[in-house]
This record gives C-alpha cells, structure tokens and sequence, in this order.
C-alpha cells in the first residue's frame, strides 16, 4: 500500500511540474474571478423573475443551482478534455527505457507501480475539478447565502467520468508505451461515441427500424463507458441533490474502467522490458 | 555462498509480426560469490543487459531458473537487498538531486531521518553534495553517473548491478568510482559489473565472465583468463649468450621465449639448461592482457559460428 501512495504521490508532483496542470488551475481560478464579478452584479429580484422552467417561476435555491450548473457543464467538459491531454503521458513516460529499468529494479510490484500511476493522475484531476467546483460553488454559495452541498457531488461524478477514460488511456499506454492511441481513444469515445450511442438509442430510437442495428447500437452502448451520460444526466442529477436516478451507466461503466485497469495490470506483469 | 546462481538460463525474443526469433541468452549458467567483483565482458549485443535485466524481473526468461541472494527472481521483495545502475537511465527531470535518492530510497522500503542521512553521506561519497538542491536536468552526463551510482546504493544493498558504471566520468571520476567499489567489496558487497572498458575491468574485477551472442565463453580470475599457458619467458642470470642457436626466441631485453607443450616439457628445459652451467634467474608465465585475450576469444568463437 505505500509503495502505491508514494507512485501516487510522486505522480502528482510529475503532473504538477507540466505546465498543463497550471494552466487548468489557472483557468480555473480565472473562471472562478469572472464568476464572482457576474454573480455580484446580478439582481436577485430580476433573477427570480427572469428564469423560469415549463413558464413556471424557480424557488430561489433552484435558480442558484441553475447558475451552478450553466456555469460548471461547460468547464467540467473543458477539464476532462485537458485532463485527458496531459495525463496521456504518464504510463508511456514510465515504461520509457531507462525509466522503466530503474522502476522494476525496486522492491515494488508491477500491480503497484501502475495502480500508484492509475491513482496519482486521478488524483491530479480530483484536485484540479475539486479546486474548479469548491470555487464555483463558494463564489455563489456566498452571494446568494444559500450553500447547495449537493453540488458538490459534481467532483466525483466528474472524477468518475475521467475515471473510466483514463483505465482505457492505461491500457493503451502499456501496450502501445505511447499516449497518442489512448488519448485518441478516450477522446473519440468523449466527444463522439458515446453521445452518438447514447442519442441513438434516446432520440433516433424512434426512427431507426431495423432491428439489427437497434442490436449493433445496444451492444456497443453496453460495451462503451456512457461518458455522455455521466456528464450529463447523472452530473445534473447530484447536482441538484435527486442522487442516482439510474444506476446502469455508472454499473457498465465501472465494469469497463474495471475490466481495462485489470487487462492492463495483467499485460503489464508479463510485459518483457 | 553463491549470491548469484543461474541455471539454463535462456531468453529468446520473438516479434508476433516477425518470424525470425533473436537468442540473446542461451542455456547460461553462472554462480557467482558473495563479496566478490565479477565483471561480465562482450562486444555490444552479447546479451550482458539482457542477464541483469533477466536477474532483476525486468524481462522474463523463456526457459531455465535463476536466484539472487538464494531467493527466486521472482519474489520482487529480494531486491530490497538489490542495486542496480542502469545504462542509460533516466531521472524524472523535474526533481532535484537530493530528491531523486529520496524518490528511489523511498521505493526500495525507506524513510524518515535514516533516509535523509543516507541521502547527504551518499551525495558526498559521489561528490555531489553542492548539487543536491539542483533540478538534474541541468546535471552533467558524469554527475548523472555519479548520481546513478548514489541511487544503486541508497538501500545499502548486498548485491549491486552496475551497467557501465564509467560511462561519460572523467579520469579522475573514474579512479574515484574504483575506489567507492574496492570500498564495497571490502564490506563483504558484490558487485557485478557490466562494461566495455576492458582495462577498468582488469584493475578491478575479481571474477570475469565472457560472453558473446548469448553463450558463455569463459569464466574465471584475470589471472586464470590472461595467463598464456605454453609460453614462458626465461630470464638467464648476466649477459649470456649460451642459449643464442638454441632455438629459442630471443627477446630485446635478452631473456629467451620458450613454447611448451605441457609442464614437463618445460623442467626438461630447465634442466638442459642448468647441465650446461647457465643460472636462471626468472622463469616467468608469460600473460596476455584482459583485452588481448578478450578480442581472441571473441574472434575464435566468431569463426566457430561460422564454420
């Protein structure tokens, strides 16, 4: 276990030495200023006038989470796709030679090594959308005096979603020992995949009439981590403190992020250096 | 106590997208004792890397066994008895030299004020002490050597693997890693060295191996490897000009070269030569050096492959 937490730990401190890294920080904590200057010259009474859902007029600390929420979708996609950028490179900058040597000469098992790799960069971006959200949410929690706890449940539901991408960029990196396959992948199946599949079985699964390629979407929907959903859906749904309305994406995803880490962890042990 | 025991070791790298298949170790077998320096020569792709990284769990044999410190290679926790300098290592760049040790002690079980002690007494037994405080990518390729051969001992290990441990050190850098390796050994540590600088290998290995295209050539003391065992050189006491038309080999300095078939032959000599009233003063084996022995060996296995 310590040797896992000190991969871990010096993982972070690689991160933190890309420049990557601070440009998140840094454009969160500019987000974070440009929030605060909006917030504070919005009008409460305006603002409970204007916002309205099916012409119904919002409860105050619903129009506050609204706020939350328009401000954060937005950025937490920005953070998953720099996030997905500079955490590529960790496992292939590892099992670079003379790197890798070093590594397996300690007394520290290849599971270890990996998992301490897996962890230190989500715990990068754990801290990073940590610091992005508790800085959103105080900035208006602040202004309005109404602190919605809930919404910090987005940290994880973001977390997870990186989570998940980030088992598939492991894989590829132990056997490609390059992040450019992994971080194509994840990004494919971010930007493009997933709300693909998951748009196909919601709004096109009127239209579509063929029963194969109902079957062709379902099995690919099932196979592929729902990214788009748990981002979406179930982000909005901590948010605004329903919790989970639908377990089934976070279920198969976890068992890709599961069945990729361990794939990974296996070619790893037997992978010749 | 045999530190090191290889049996029938053998690796062969295969391509799924090749067909050709490269032996870079074939049935070696190798027992090396605790405080000891063996040095392991060959020319570039004899398989010298291949056999640590084997001993060390970084790639995996296709057949045979092997253990270090009489525990399997497998159990990863031996290795915390275990140094290793690889050739061409690579530190994370955004860490300082004090850092890098504390890294690595760290992964080899360490921690706390024992760590940071072993940290500074290293840095200065490498001469690094101002440069502790200084990221390594500004480092030299001799203070990344030097720094290297810190991280291979920063667990005070039983065993050290060193590969190329001079590569890129000066002279006078040279003279102090030997030193820091006699040191060692003089603590009961082994050392197995890897390395192309023949004369290094000479002033201090114990024990040589030779291998060339993954087959153990031959294994043994300098002195057993580089003595010339038919030829002598005969010192004859005062000018003397007795043994002239002998047929023997006259040499500049005067003495006389004798080729042998076996021990008898050379008594036989001895005593032809002392019938006659001619006093020797020196009868001495003649010796090769490490390096014409090596480019021998390698030359007549060579020509066997071949043949």
């Amino acid at each position: 276990m310590n040797n896992i937490w000190i991969t871990t730990w010096y993982t972070v401190r690689e991160a933190f030495a890309r420049k990557v890294f601070l440009f998140f920080i840094g454009l969160s904590t500019l987000a974070i200023i440009i929030s605060a200057i909006v917030v504070s010259v919005l009008s409460d009474a305006a603002l409970q006038s204007s916002i309205t859902v099916h012409n119904q007029n919002l409860m105050f600390d619903q129009i506050v989470t609204s706020i939350e929420l328009m401000i954060i979708t937005p950025l937490i996609s920005l953070g998953i796709l720099l996030a997905i950028f500079s955490s590529a490179s960790f496992v292939p900058h590892m099992l670079e030679k003379g790197n890798i040597d070093l590594h397996l000469s300690k007394p520290i098992s290849r599971s270890q090594l990996l998992l301490g790799k897996y962890f230190g960069g989500l715990l990068v971006v754990f801290i990073n959308i940590a610091f992005l959200v508790i800085g959103i949410w105080l900035v208006i929690s602040t202004r309005f005096w109404i602190f919605n706890f809930a919404f910090l449940y987005v940290i994880l539901s973001v977390t997870f979603t990186f989570a998940v991408l980030y088992a598939l960029i492991v894989l590829f990196g132990v056997v490609t020992q390059s992040s450019v396959l992994g971080m194509m992948s994840a990004y494919f199946i971010f930007l493009i995949l997933s709300p693909l599949l998951y748009a196909g079985r919601t709004k096109f699964g009127a239209i579509i009439t063929s029963d194969f390629l109902k079957s062709v979407i379902d099995f690919f929907y099932y196979l592929i981590p729902k990214t788009s959903e748990l981002i979406g859906e179930l982000t909005v749904n901590l948010a605004v403190g329903q919790g989970i309305v639908d377990w089934q994406p976070i279920l198969t995803s976890l068992a890709f992020m599961l069945v990729a880490l361990g794939y990974s962890i296996y070619l790893f042990n037997k992978k010749d250096f | 106590m045999n530190i090191i025991e290889t049996k029938g070791l053998t690796k062969v790298y295969s391509s799924s997208f090749k067909k050709n298949k490269v032996q870079a170790l074939v049935d070696f077998n190798l027992n090396v004792e605790k405080g000891v320096i063996f040095g392991l020569l060959g020319p570039n792709g004899a398989g010298k890397t291949t056999l640590v990284k084997l001993l060390l769990g970084i790639t995996f044999p296709t057949a045979g066994s092997a253990s270090m410190i009489e525990r399997d290679i497998y159990d990863y926790k031996t290795k915390k008895e275990i140094g290793y300098l690889p050739e061409n290592h690579k530190y994370p760049s955004y860490l300082k030299g004090g850092e890098v040790l504390k890294y690595f002690g760290r992964l080899s079980g360490m921690n706390g004020a024992s760590l940071d002690k072993r940290i500074d007494e290293l840095l200065e037994l490498v001469k690094l002490s101002q440069w502790k405080k200084t990221k390594v990518k500004a480092y030299s390729k001799g203070m990344m050597q030097r720094l290297g051969l810190a991280q291979a001992l920063i667990n005070d290990p039983e065993l050290i693997f060193l590969d190329e441990p001079t590569d890129g050190v000066d002279p006078i850098g040279r003279k102090e890693i030997r030193d820091i390796l006699s040191e060692l050994k003089s603590r009961q540590k082994t050392i197995f060295l890897n390395s192309h600088l023949l004369s290094e290998v000479e002033l201090i290995t114990d024990r040589v191996g030779i291998l060339n295209k993954g087959r153990l050539l031959r294994e043994g003391t300098v002195k057993e490897l580089t003595e010339k065992k038919e030829e002598y050189k005969l010192v004859l006491d005062g000018e003397n000009t007795a043994l002239d038309n002998s047929g023997f080999t006259k040499q500049s300095d005067g003495s006389f070269l004798v080729k042998v078939s076996d021990i008898n032959e050379l008594n036989k000599i001895i005593d032809n030569i002392r019938r006659k009233g001619i006093l020797l003063k020196e009868v001495v084996p003649l010796k090769s050096t490490l390096e014409e022995m090596f480019i021998s060996l390698i030359n007549e296995s060579e020509k066997a492959v071949n043949e």
